[in-house]
């Protein structure tokens, strides 16, 4: 995807969006209103492109987002059950319309149903599924014709903790043991960090960020909680010549270090932080201030996209 | 190996052949309906007027024309008695439409069935094609099938002079009649299907264009001693500009058929607009 800008009745909702992405747990994150599921739909050929470029399975989306189409799955967050067929007719249905013979679509029906958990449920009509239910079967509808990429529309809304967990579960093991690719659109920052192994982070129609999950905990700015007794006004004379920020947090002092700074704590994939700890630890011996305390504050997915949205 | 010890496989072709989407969305829009044992019965009681039809004929045809002062025009076996049967059709044709062709869109809009439909690989011609033919097929299954089944119980009773007409002749006629009309009436039907999503008031605005327009244009026809006015009568059109195609002298009064045949090209052409505004896979909110 390369330079796309939309915008629904002259109102921009993406703004010269551009990656290109390789097969993998993507999570889309950002909040309401950021343009995650229009992200979804430029993706689908599902609305007119404005300007840029969208190519998905080498097809162009603006003229070949049919031929595309056949090698997506898509599961929609509202919606997406058409009522008066039962579970394993509305699947098989979409394994018809995705261009699978009537026989195969039957037999695919049944695999993803029993796949999905809903093998005893697949022949009630689907009107009367539970919320749970009903999220189960728009991800079998996604999985039907076994599409290469599969894009999933806050697919945990609505689920009690343990329908959470296992829809969560179902989604990993298609995206890290069955090699389909998965774009994850939440805003529910755990459902990310339990699936995906890189996040694209957009806020009010530009993509804010790209970094992998766990990127967070290799970034320069990191914050270390110190506690100790001595000479405290010269250990922190000698922080602040490290270019050290600080905060108290009751009896803790949060250090946060600026670890850009150090050429010794660059590495490839980041910054690692106990080039950091080692700093402190010598600027501590040398101001003769004993630590009791020393250990880098773990930064949580949450804090830092609070971090990237609010910034 | 039985499906309840596999986990998530990879989907091998077979070989066979699949359908066109629009094709497997017809086919489910005609076998869903047909579910419900009372429509069975709707569409049977379609077919008495064409049993009737069939007695009247085979008496008249065994008793001469005698029976001509008992049924008049509409027992003939000419084209024009054909049309006639069409014409009486007509109610069962409103209501065996709206039951089967009022959800038809309003239902995928109301329950983000499009988002669902166009995730694959179909276009807007697949979709509306699949709908639409859902339609048509109610409609022959009350007009063109009767009249078929007609021609062919009439050339069997009937002595071979009059076979030509009947087994080609008529038959063709209300061929390209059922399909025309079918189709025309099933786009018109469907675009007030995608401009709501609750099927009730789908019913209510067919109701009101088939019989509403039919009551306004006679009720006007009777005040203003004009016939022209008939001219906003909905299906009257069809078989108004049907009279072109069955070489019929029974017309709306003061209507030409050419008139007419130009009203149902603009009832299509605006549905056909209608349809493609309002199918999209994405609800645009202003």
């Amino acid at each position: 995807m390369s330079s796309l800008t939309f915008a629904y009745l002259a109102e921009p909702v993406l703004k010269g969006v551009d990656f290109a992405l390789q097969k993998g747990a993507i999570g889309l994150l950002g909040p309401n209103g950021s343009g995650k599921t229009t992200l979804l739909r430029c993706l689908l050929g599902q609305v007119p492109l404005g300007r840029g470029h969208v190519e998905v399975l080498g097809w162009d989306m603006a003229t070949r987002a049919r031929a595309a189409r056949a090698g997506l799955g898509w599961m929609p967050e509202r919606g997406g059950v058409i009522p008066g067929m039962s579970g394993v007719g509305l699947v098989a249905y979409m394994g018809e319309l995705s261009g699978l013979p009537s026989r195969d679509a039957m037999q695919r029906a049944h695999e993803v149903l029993h796949y999905v958990g809903l093998a005893d449920e697949r022949y009630r009509s689907c009107q009367d599924y539970s919320q749970g239910m009903k999220q189960r079967l728009k991800l079998a509808q996604a999985l039907v014709h076994d599409p290469e990429w599969l894009f999933l529309d806050e697919p945990t809304s609505g689920l009690d903790p343990r329908g959470r967990v296992s829809v969560l579960e179902l989604i990993r093991d298609l995206a890290w043991n069955k090699g389909l690719g998965v774009i994850l659109s939440t805003h529910l920052l755990a459902d990310v960090e339990a699936v995906c192994h890189e996040i694209l982070v957009l806020r009010a129609g530009e993509l804010l960020a790209r970094q992998a999950v766990d990127g967070h905990t290799r970034q320069a700015r990191q914050v270390f909680e110190v506690e100790g007794f001595g000479n405290e006004e010269s250990f922190i004379a000698g922080l602040r010549d490290l270019g050290c920020e600080f905060e108290q947090d009751g009896r803790l002092l949060l250090v946060t270090l600026d670890l850009s700074r150090m050429p010794e704590a660059r590495r490839e994939t980041g910054f690692d932080a106990t080039a950091g700890v080692t700093a402190i630890l010598e600027v501590a011996a040398a101001r003769d201030y004993a630590l009791r305390r020393l250990r880098r504050r773990p930064v949580s997915l949450a804090e830092e996209f609070y971090r990237m949205v609010e910034a | 190996m039985p499906v309840y010890e596999r986990g998530y496989t990879h989907w091998q072709p077979s070989g066979r052949r699949a359908r066109p989407a629009w094709l497997v969305i017809a086919r489910r829009g005609i076998v869903e309906p047909l579910r419900r044992r009372w429509l069975f019965l709707l569409i049977l009681a379609a077919w008495v007027p064409a049993i009737f039809k069939g007695g009247i004929i085979y008496a008249k045809l065994k008793a001469g024309n005698i029976l001509d002062l008992m049924g008049g025009g509409w027992t003939s076996i000419e084209p024009e008695g054909f049309l006639r049967f069409l014409e009486g059709q007509r109610f069962f044709v409103f209501v065996l439409l709206a039951i089967t062709g009022a959800g038809l869109i309003a239902t995928d809009r109301r329950e983000n069935g499009m988002s669902l439909y166009f995730s694959r690989p179909l276009g807007l011609v697949d979709y509306i094609g699949g709908k639409a033919l859902t339609v048509v097929f109610f409609y022959c299954l009350v007009t063109l099938l009767p009249v078929c089944a007609l021609c062919v119980f009439a050339y069997l009773i009937s002595p071979g002079a009059v076979g030509a007409e009947l087994l080609l002749g008529t038959p063709l006629r209300a061929l390209v009649y059922c399909l025309l009309a079918g189709t025309s009436t099933s786009l018109v039907l469907l675009a007030f299907s995608s401009l709501g999503t609750r099927s009730i008031f789908v019913m209510v605005w067919w109701t009101l264009l088939v019989t509403g327009t039919d009551a306004v244009g006679g009720i006007a026809e009777g005040l203003l001693h004009k016939g022209g006015i008939q001219v906003v009568n909905f299906l009257g059109q069809y078989h108004n500009a049907a009279s072109l195609l069955f070489a019929s002298p029974r017309r709306l009064a003061g209507v030409s058929p050419w008139v007419s045949l130009a009203v149902v090209t603009a009832w299509t052409a605006l549905a056909l607009w209608v349809l493609r505004r309002r199918i999209r896979p994405v609800e645009v909110v202003s």
